[in-house]
């Protein structure tokens, strides 16, 4: 479980983060939601270390992250960024043997080449291994890269907008995936995710944001209500619950919301 | 890895080495090929310096394009040796010796490496196109201050500095050689060493982090790395300015792949037949009538204005 506690981050004169304090439970989805600039990808790139946060606290097991190496820390919390390095000539294979990095330093074993082929196998890539990267479809790129995140192993998964400019089909297959990391393997999985309705779809939990402020966190169920979501985008909201999941629909507002 | 490619460009060196130490030598072996075997070793540590740093720096900088050369560091080390001569004179190379010369570039090609890793890579990755547009304008203004330099000193001098503007070599010591060798292994072999860290630290900042890998520190040791063979280079060979990126990108396509356990000696492969290749021209074939600089600055030059129209929006 990753907990932190009253966070804060400034840029310049611009607070992007301001005294917040949550919870992200063990083996569960959470979803960082909110509009543009409220904080989500600031605060999950505290949790991944690659910001330090100006004041506050955050715990990996009530063990505050700072004390933790950092090469340590690569075995117990993996992060995906926005698709980088595209104009790398190298395998899916190879990409995803990185991911064996903190175990190995680069010589692959033979534990390090059954979880490559594992993470591979997992996503379904096995007819890609052997194809190069900057040659794939985005959204097998972004595939590979999540594939290279699995193979390290960690108990949580961190992942920044990981369905950006993906279609639908593709969409699916990493929220489905996320969901099976955390259901069969007992992963912690946190994202941050535009689209509403997979954020509903596929967490346990949802962690609000705006304007740098938590504005709420609890279960989906108790979250994802017209209410609270109307008040954190300012849009309005029909949330449609069928046995097929919950749908929200904010296309065409009624009244007067501009 | 295409390991037969590989093979056949060290072979292809090989066969070129021993056709520049032995064609027309008479094999007199009292003057001309213990000359050449000088010159050759100059090309051999040259061209693996030019091409482990160019390489290097690419994968820190996360571009194709850029290179040591191309953000300034071979201005600077011109600019010295102008400063050098202007404040001392051409007693200067007495007193400092070439040693003495060799070493304090190295030292100040790290403090010229230091500025620029406080200064472009202090939020992690910029913009390419604003990193090649400053290391433009920097060479472009320290060339000027040199060239300043140079028609303020007296023609003797001038000519002694002269020599330092091009690629030559004709003008290695045997003890400087020595120096060289044993400071280009050692970097070399760290680099080596380090060709894991280097790859991850090519996907990025961030994907490095995450992967455990101490991402600043790494990259200072490894510009520090490249400033010393930069330095090398440029006190060896003089100034070669696209050379690096041609020798990179060449060593990308034929390698197949950016691992640098494959990328390193490929470049090196390059840089060094590229070098015997110019040197064989011009000393067998033009009678010395032009320069290795004018033969490999055409060529790379030419594959550096193709690159970059080639790859306009992608780099």
């Amino acid at each position: 479980m990753i907990s932190v506690h009253n966070l804060s981050k400034r840029y310049g004169g611009r607070t992007v983060l301001a005294d917040v304090s949550t919870r992200f439970p063990a083996r569960q989805v959470t979803s960082l939601i909110g509009p543009n600039g409220a904080g989500k990808t600031t605060l999950l790139m505290m949790l991944a270390r690659l910001l330090s946060p100006d004041q506050g606290e955050i715990l990996l097991a009530e063990q505050p992250v700072h004390d933790i190496r950092l090469a340590d820390y690569a075995r117990r919390v993996a992060t995906l960024r926005q698709s980088p390095g595209i104009n790398l000539r190298l395998t899916v294979e190879e990409l995803v043997g990185f991911g064996r990095f903190p175990y190995s330093r680069g010589t692959l074993t033979e534990t390090d080449r059954h979880a490559v082929a594992d993470a591979i196998e997992f996503l379904s890539l096995t007819p890609l291994r052997q194809a190069y990267i900057d040659e794939l479809s985005g959204g097998q790129r972004q595939m590979a890269f999540l594939a290279m995140t699995i193979a390290q192993q960690t108990d949580c998964l961190l992942l920044d907008e990981p369905l950006n400019n993906l279609d639908m089909k593709h969409a699916v297959q990493i929220m489905r995936a996320l969901r099976r990391l955390c259901d069969e393997q007992g992963r912690t999985v946190v994202l941050v995710i535009h689209d509403i309705n997979f954020a509903a779809n596929y967490s346990d939990r949802i962690v609000a944001l705006k304007q740098g402020r938590l504005h709420f966190s609890g279960p989906v169920a108790d979250t994802v209500t017209e209410a609270r979501l109307q008040d954190l985008y300012d849009l309005d909201f029909d949330i449609v619950r069928s046995e097929r999941g919950r749908l929200c629909n904010y296309f065409n507002p009624q009244g007067d919301w501009s | 890895m295409r390991r037969p490619l590989m093979l056949s460009s060290w072979v292809a060196v090989l066969v070129l080495a021993v056709v520049f130490v032995l064609l027309n030598s008479g094999l007199d072996t009292d003057y001309i090929i213990p000359k050449r075997l000088l010159r050759l070793a100059a090309m051999g540590l040259g061209g693996v310096c030019i091409a482990f740093s160019a390489i290097v720096f690419q994968s820190i900088a996360g571009n194709r394009i850029l290179t040591p050369a191309i953000m300034g560091y071979e201005s600077v080390y011109l600019l010295f040796q102008a400063l050098l001569v202007w404040l001392l004179g051409t007693s200067s190379l007495m007193l400092m010796g070439q040693n003495g010369n060799f070493f304090a570039s190295v030292l100040l090609m790290l403090a010229y490496s230091w500025v620029i890793h406080r200064w472009l890579f202090r939020d992690g990755r910029s913009n390419v196109y604003f990193l090649l547009l400053l290391g433009l304008v920097l060479t472009m203004v320290i060339s000027t201050l040199t060239q300043f330099i140079q028609v303020t000193v007296s023609p003797g001098e001038f000519a002694v500095l002269q020599g330092y503007n091009e690629a030559s070599f004709n003008r290695v010591r045997p003890g400087q050689l020595g120096y060289a060798a044993v400071l280009v292994l050692l970097v070399a072999g760290v680099m080596l060493r380090s060709r894991a860290l280097l790859d991850v630290i090519a996907l990025g900042r961030e994907q490095a982090l995450s992967l455990g890998v101490d991402y600043p520190r790494c990259v200072r040791q490894q510009l520090f790395l490249v400033a010393v063979l930069v330095a090398i280079s440029a006190s060896l060979v003089g100034p070669t300015a696209f050379m690096g990126i041609f020798v990179a990108n060449l060593a990308y396509a034929l390698a197949g792949t950016t691992r640098h356990r494959a990328t390193l000696p490929m470049a090196s492969a390059v840089a060094v037949g590229l070098f015997i290749l110019a040197q064989l021209l011009v000393e067998q074939v033009l009678n010395y009538r032009t320069t290795v600089t004018i033969l490999i600055n055409l060529i790379c030059g030419g594959y550096f204005l193709a690159l970059m129209i080639r790859t306009r929006g992608r780099a």
